[in-house]
């Protein structure tokens, strides 16, 4: 560990975000390891790259512009303005020219424009267009992997270009040509093997809760239990499998369990949907995506719940609240009374308004706490009835449950929230550098938060967000403790 | 049969080319746009919620730049100023057609002065553009060769067209003056008389020509696309109304 720690890039906390020298190639040397066979060939893909493989990635290339109306007008309508260049955290903290958004994205418009424009075609030099050569496609595997899909450029983009429209189709070419990564393919595959991305069987699971509910015994003295696939429950909870296993995501869940039983309403979670993330996002395929957002249909079908709740997942969140609809169909045999699904915050946060449950903010007086907007929670979903109900809804909450709260400083966050550094499929150890330099810029934030208003908790509704900020904080010199779920501090204020 | 000289003849043929090719390039690129469909919803959050917030969140790209003015506020100010004194340049000529007339109104020369004026800022605002190109590092790395050539000949419009008014004689800048409206409503009512043979106007309008043949290349396109963009056209309802397009399933997300 030690050893390890001493071969990383750790950027000094100053609290300040500078803009970096930019040098290309900077972080070319971190590369993702490429999917395997199984995996490739469980999601959909060729098991591995052959012979021949620019006609079929030129042809998969045009099935996209034919079929994505933001690919195909994200391609043309860049003017290369520059107002991205400094916006995305992979730059900040790389200074690599092709993690600036529009270099990012100049690496799929230089192949764009040689097989599908006639200025490319013709005049290869004005148009600065390029053949798909082996030489790219190594970029594209590098670049198209240090980029969390975070949409934060697309905030200050005058046409909305949003380099994760640009991500995902590059990676689903990729796939399609048989170079997969190996992260999330082998977790796609987990799900549909277990239903979870930790690849956890449900004997072992519920063994997992049982001692978890006996945890709970031993703290609060209560029998408060996590019911597993039990049918006729009021709500299925689809929670991320981190939320089992990980700290301090575990936290959260035992949060989750004590709202329940408060409220004395009824819920379940389930061994077959066991994972509320659903990484067929992250890599961009339209298919996979569904089919891991298919459980968790198929599943509150069968156990007859009224409601689906989603736990604090970000990514999870913007599947279920953007995709779910358009892809498995409305949740109509749910309660119509409900947004389906809902989000925990937002429940929980309803039932503390409703009087259903009661907090003791004291209980949380030993921290002074800062929020993270993760960014697909921020830019790409929404909770309750009103817009910015995503940002308005967690902060209202957090209060709830505690005396001490300070916004990060603006430019940092809701809209414009730095992502992690370990979002859209990049958790990964082998880009480690690249995640300690895409998590920097908030990083700074925290730490002038710190400095400034002595903050010394960091609360989050990401599963990610949490394992990347929990890998952060020791490396940067800080305690990990200083970091959990909004429903770890439900989880301590709450009035049994 | 048309009575033309050959100069004539040439420019005649050359407005008519450029012409055709950017209305069917704009048309083209619009009908693609419009039928390409969009497999899921995208809108890039905090979204308005009905269809007139999201006319709105266009509006406010189109007409104020607001995430440029976000982003970057030196670029919002030469971006903007560009774009309203090209805009303007644009309609004075075309309001030339019903303010020419002699006897001259009186506020003819307050009319010139305008577009004096807006050439003026139209070439300061590029100027600034394309040094901020090849100052920042940032922006110079992501330029390619297109990006310098439409500065470039944009610039080169702006010029030439203030070069009228300043490099030749008072009766030399009548003549062509007397000349143009004739010129455009005979292209216009497809009657073609001859061009007005000032070598500065024939600068002038043959940059004009290009750039108008150039346009549908090019990505001055961003003035259709923009109203294609899905993070910012989308609503943000995905719950309330099921969003669904059957020929863009399992596809890239």
């Amino acid at each position: 560990m030690a050893k390890a720690k001493a071969s990383y890039k750790v950027p000094v906390l100053t609290g300040e975000i500078k803009v970096p020298k930019v040098v290309p190639g900077a972080s070319a040397y971190e590369k993702m390891y490429q999917g395997e066979k199984d995996d490739m060939a469980a999601l959909g893909f060729p098991a591995s790259l052959e012979e021949g493989w620019e006609i079929k990635a030129v042809g998969i290339f045009k099935q996209l512009l034919t079929h994505n109306k933001a690919l195909r007008d994200y391609m043309d309508i860049c003017v290369r303005c520059g107002a991205c260049t400094d916006k995305c955290q992979f730059f900040l903290g790389t200074g690599d020219s092709n993690n600036m958004p529009v270099g990012r994205a100049e690496l799929m418009r230089r192949v764009y424009r040689y097989y599908f424009t006639p200025a490319g075609s013709l005049f290869k030099g004005l148009a600065d267009a390029e053949p798909f050569s082996m030489e790219m496609l190594k970029k594209w595997f590098t670049y198209y992997y240090q980029c969390s899909e975070c949409r934060r450029c697309s905030y200050y983009c005058p046409y909305g270009i949003d380099t994760a429209v640009i991500t995902m189709a590059a990676r689903e070419i990729m796939n399609g040509i048989g170079l997969g990564q190996k992260y999330s393919t082998v977790i796609i595959h987990k799900v549909f093997n277990t239903g979870n991305n930790i690849g956890i069987p449900s004997a072992a699971l519920r063994n997992t809760l049982d001692e978890l509910e006996e945890e709970i015994k031993d703290a609060t003295g209560k029998d408060i239990k996590i019911p597993m696939d039990a049918e006729g429950a009021e709500v299925l909870l689809i929670v991320p499998s981190a939320d089992f296993f990980a700290m301090p995501h575990m936290e959260s869940l035992i949060g989750y369990a004590k709202v329940f039983y408060k409220a004395g309403i009824s819920f379940t979670v389930s061994s077959y949907a066991s994972e509320a993330a659903n990484f067929g996002m992250f890599i961009g395929s339209y298919r996979n995506t569904q089919e891991v957002n298919k459980r968790i249909w198929d599943e509150a079908k069968r156990l007859k719940v009224k409601r689906v709740i989603a736990g604090e997942c970000g990514h999870a969140w913007r599947a279920m609240y953007s995709y779910s609809n358009t892809m498995n169909g409305p949740f109509d045999f749910l309660d119509s009374k409900y947004r389906q699904p809902t989000h925990i915050c937002d429940f929980t946060l309803g039932l503390v308004k409703d009087g259903a449950i009661k907090m003791d903010p004291s209980a949380n007086d030993d921290k002074i706490i800062t929020y993270h907007d993760s960014c697909n929670v921020a830019r790409g979903s929404r909770m309750g009835m009103m817009p910015e109900g995503q940002f308005i809804i967690p902060r209202e909450l957090i209060k709830a449950c505690a005396n001490n709260f300070h916004e990060l400083r603006n430019g940092t966050n809701k809209a414009e929230t730095y992502c992690c550094g370990g979002g859209g499929g990049i958790l990964t150890d082998e880009v480690m550098n690249v995640r300690i330099a895409g998590s920097m810029p908030k990083m700074q934030a925290i730490r002038e938060a710190m400095d400034n208003k002595g903050v010394n908790f960091l609360a989050l509704i990401c599963a990610i967000c949490k394992t990347q900020f929990t890998k952060m904080y020791p490396l940067y010199g800080l305690d990990a403790e200083m970091v959990g779920g909004i429903h770890q501090l439900v989880s301590s204020a709450i009035i049994l | 049969m048309l009575d033309l000289n050959f100069v004539s003849g040439i420019y005649v043929f050359l407005t008519y080319l450029a012409g055709a090719i950017f209305i069917i390039g704009v048309v083209l690129r619009i009908i693609i746009y419009a039928k390409t469909p969009m497999p899921v919803k995208i809108p890039l959050t905090p979204a308005p919620l009905t269809p007139m917030g999201a006319a709105g969140r266009v509006a406010s790209e189109v007409l104020l730049f607001r995430s440029l003015y976000r982003a970057n506020k030196p670029t919002w100010v030469a971006g903007y100023i560009f774009h309203i004194s090209f805009l303007l340049l644009i309609l004075l000529h075309f309001a030339r057609h019903f303010v020419y007339h002699h006897p001259l109104p009186s506020w003819y020369q307050l009319f010139v002065s305008i577009g004096i004026v807006c050439g003026i800022f139209m070439f300061l605002s590029l100027f600034y553009l394309l040094f901020r190109r090849m100052i920042v590092d940032r922006v110079r790395i992501i330029s390619i060769l297109s990006d310098y050539l439409i500065l470039i000949i944009l610039m080169m419009i702006a010029v030439t067209g203030l070069s009228l008014n300043f490099f030749i004689s008072a009766p030399a800048l009548t003549k062509i003056d007397n000349k143009l409206d004739p010129f455009v409503t005979g292209i216009a009512v497809f009657h073609p008389i001859n061009i007005p043979g000032n070598p500065y106007f024939i600068v002038h309008y043959s940059l004009i020509l290009l750039l108008v043949a150039y346009i549908p290349f090019s990505k001055v396109m961003h003035f259709v696309g923009v109203f294609f963009s899905p993070t910012r056209y989308m609503t943000d309802n995905p719950q309330e109304e099921r969003y669904y397009k059957p020929d863009a399933e399992d596809l890239s997300l």
